[in-house]
């Protein structure tokens, strides 16, 4: 046997071993898992589409009620006094709760993530429902009438909550960056709020360190949305 | 005849390297893709959210079936029915926006600490409100979302009203991050199956809004 021979030979040798090392490796890290892995994230991923789609709906579907039941309230009102001044009281408490959609001087707040690159562990770059959840009651503290994140209206019975970067709201689907809040009220009490470096210290630590993004201005009129979500309660009754 | 074996021998090893390199490639995307597939969002923080949109449109549904009934009543053209369901959302909507007392089962925190902020404050109100705290009450004063919190002296006396199956599950979470924060010496809570809360906010008319 020729040395080409025998060199071909255990260059074969060492392919043949090494191939053998992948497929043990293969057959021990199990192929199938992460396929597996990505079907069961895309199921999930899947029900949460399905879901959202519904919710969407459904939220379609309460404006539009709320909408038409307001015509068959108007229609009775106009036959009656007393229904007219019942009707009244209630479009003011609607309008409080945030059930009506209202317009007037205000302002915009927009918060971005910042630079994920800036954050080698953890996720202080993103945007938290905690830091909706601030601006919205420093917005409220400074005398906001009415207050929208992304296009969702704040109710008295607004909860925030979420993970990793996603803001749910009430029964929303969740929004993730860029997120932006509008309020009707003092707008100058309110921007000079926001202008405040102690307001919002979270915020303003991440905006040095991940290059979060917090930027707000007054404008003499903006509109929000009526509120699409529920308000029904089934624990009080009146004392 | 050794130079047609040599040329086998060579042909075999390219086509054993390109299997080995075909085999590396596919575990390679693979993985690349799982990770790429899994960015952003991990499957248990999905798994909750659909957990938290199942319990969403099931309050939606119901919020759609109580304003079918509603219509109903209005179109049924029966005298004072409009007066009736605007009286009805009336009384719901004083006692949403808690401007009525109220009673109803709920739970009682008493917290003994010192320098609770009203960020503190404000986060036990959002935990009670995404437990489904339907009316609630810091000290005498009735809370709701909108309603501004400034300082709070201890102790803390925080009633919530609502589903208490719910409240429990965040009474419980708050009591343990409570008890390991060092401002705090003393957190509990009770779960009652009446009690009343008797503040009450007074609503103050809109000066910049207007009804669109």
């Amino acid at each position: 046997m020729s040395p080409r021979q025998l060199a071909g030979i255990a260059v074969l040798a060492v392919v043949a071993l090494a191939t053998g090392f992948v497929l043990a490796s293969q057959a021990k890290a199990q192929l199938l898992t992460p396929s597996n892995q990505v079907a069961r994230y895309q199921a999930l991923v899947l029900s949460v589409q399905d879901l959202e789609a519904t919710n969407a709906a459904s939220r379609r579907d309460v404006s539009a009620l709320r909408d038409q039941i307001d015509a068959l309230e108007a229609d009775a009102a106009a036959r009656s006094a007393k229904t007219q001044t019942l009707r009244s009281q209630v479009g003011d408490l609607r309008a409080h709760a945030g059930l009506v959609a209202v317009h007037g001087p205000g302002v915009e707040v927009d918060l971005r993530n910042g630079d994920a690159a800036t954050s080698v562990t953890g996720s202080g770059y993103l945007i938290t429902y905690e830091d909706v959840q601030d601006v919205v009651n420093l917005l409220f503290a400074e005398g906001a009438e009415g207050v929208a994140v992304n296009g969702r209206r704040i109710t008295p019975l607004t909860a925030f909550s979420g993970s990793a970067g996603q803001v749910v709201i009430d029964q929303g689907s969740p929004f993730t960056s860029p997120i932006k809040i509008v309020a009707v009220g003092d707008r100058n009490r309110m921007v000079a709020a926001l202008d405040d470096s102690a307001a919002l210290p979270s915020i303003r630590a991440r905006e040095v360190e991940f290059n979060l993004h917090l930027a707000f201005f007054g404008t003499p009129d903006v509109t929000l949305p009526a509120a699409d979500s529920s308000l029904q309660t089934s624990n009080v009754s009146p004392a | 005849m050794s130079r047609r074996r040599n040329r086998a021998t060579g042909i075999s090893v390219w086509l054993i390297a390109l299997l080995v390199a075909l085999v590396a490639t596919i575990q390679i995307r693979s993985e690349v893709e799982v990770q790429r597939s899994l960015e952003g969002t991990d499957p248990t923080a999905l798994a909750f959210l659909i957990d938290d949109l199942h319990r969403a449109n099931d309050s939606l549904q119901a919020e759609a079936t109580d304003l079918k009934s509603r219509q109903a009543q209005l179109r049924s053209g029966q005298s004072g029915a409009a007066d009736q369901v605007l009286g009805a959302e009336a009384d719901q909507l004083r006692e949403v926006e808690g401007l009525v007392p109220v009673h109803g089962p709920g739970v009682v925190f008493e917290i003994d600490a010192s320098g609770l902020t009203a960020l503190d404050v404000q986060d036990a109100v959002n935990n009670l409100m995404t437990a489904g705290a339907e009316a609630i009450d810091i000290n005498g004063e009735r809370i709701v979302v909108g309603v501004p919190i400034t300082a709070v002296s201890s102790p803390v006396t925080i009633t919530a009203i609502g589903d208490t199956t719910r409240l429990t599950l965040v009474a419980d979470l708050m009591t343990q991050q409570l008890r390991a924060d060092r401002r705090v010496r003393r957190a509990s809570y009770q779960v009652e199956s009446d009690v009343v809360i008797r503040s009450v906010i007074s609503e103050k008319p809109f000066v910049y809004a207007v009804p669109s």
